[in-house]
């Protein structure tokens, strides 16, 4: 009986936690760098047919989204990272999109040109998948730092600036506090999902 | 600190147990039919709590609505029937999606001549889940369904 009591408690206590955290996962902000393992190379192709190759980014930062065109919240995420793309570009950045859509690039190009997406696509496979751990559910994020490895791991929408704040962190550029300001777009989409 | 590293233990083990399987579906129950005569079965679906799936008329020509198929024995799907979607609004995207628990209705015609006997149809359901802050690889689930010719 005492046992029984025990495991209800320990049960109801793991419960508990498992609550209090968010279905969103986020593996830390910027992890220490002891703490930070090699990103898995790959080799996908991209719209053109070239292949695209992720060691080849060594010595940049690398922002790598996992995402598909039947994904929302991957869609939230796709403007942030043209600005991205676009501000940090110079400065030892970029951002590598990869595809997940079953149906290839007959689904992923149009959306690419439509939405002016401004840094390279490739299109996912169930290989490079498996290597970063199953990427089940979209989005799924890596920052990668200039020595390739992974610097921070995000599963689902995360906001704006907790992003932004990991690239000014590896590129060592001083944070904008007004950009800080901005409220998290995470939370408009949760309430507008919500209504 | 240690109620972080513990989430995130717990989250990175059980998570993908958790929600791969957002929707639960009862296996359906077998069927009687006459040769010549029209069935009518019912699948039923819930949807785990915080997720939705698509609907089968979604708005965005991108978004992968839900569709169930059924091949195999000798009964002709007349009609697919899914419930009235209900409407959101995720970021700027308005869709049209089943939450909670809901029902799939099938109607079969029996062929005139088929044969008497058990044989077994195959469905097949395929959705794609997501809830506000993620969405999950679409899926296909196999249905199979018992039916008795008399």
């Amino acid at each position: 009986m005492k046992t029984l009591k025990s495991l209800v408690i320990i049960a109801g206590a793991t419960l508990a936690f498992l609550f209090s955290c968010s279905s969103s996962t986020t593996v830390g902000a910027v992890r220490p760098v002891k703490d930070r393992k090699p990103a898995p190379d790959f080799t996908l192709k991209d719209a053109s047919g070239a292949n695209v190759r992720l060691s080849d980014y060594r010595g940049k930062v690398v922002l790598l989204n996992f995402w598909a065109t039947w994904c929302g919240p991957c869609k939230m995420e796709i403007p942030w990272f043209i600005e991205f793309q676009q501000q940090f570009k110079d400065q030892g950045f970029t951002v590598l999109g990869v595809a997940m859509d079953d149906e290839g690039w007959e689904a992923v190009k149009p959306y690419v040109t439509e939405r002016k997406v401004n840094y390279r696509v490739l299109l996912g496979d169930d290989a490079v998948s498996t290597r970063y751990g199953g990427v089940d559910s979209l989005p799924t994020t890596f920052v990668i730092d200039q020595q390739g490895r992974i610097a921070s791991a995000h599963v689902g929408l995360i906001g704006k600036n907790e992003y932004l704040g990991e690239i000014q962190t590896l590129l060592g550029i001083k944070q904008n506090v007004s950009a800080r300001l901005v409220p998290g777009a995470v939370d408009v989409y949760a309430a507008s999902a919500n209504q | 600190m240690f109620r972080l590293a513990l989430c995130l233990a717990l989250s990175m083990s059980t998570l993908p147990a958790q929600i791969n399987k957002p929707v639960n579906i009862t296996p359906p129950e077998p069927l009687v039919a006459k040769a010549g005569a029209t069935v009518d079965q019912t699948l039923n679906l819930s949807v785990r709590e915080g997720f939705h799936v698509n609907s089968d008329k979604p708005k965005d020509e991108y978004i992968i609505p839900i569709k169930l198929t059924w091949t195999g024995g000798p009964l002709e799907t007349r009609q697919v029937t899914y419930p009235k979607a209900e409407e959101i609004k995720v970021g700027d995207q308005q869709l049209t999606v089943f939450s909670g628990s809901f029902l799939i209705k099938t109607q079969f015609h029996v062929a005139d001549g088929a044969p008497k006997g058990t044989v077994t149809v195959n469905g097949k359901l395929r959705y794609q889940a997501c809830n506000s802050e993620m969405c999950l690889r679409p899926i296909t689930v196999d249905i199979p369904l018992t039916v008795t010719i008399e």
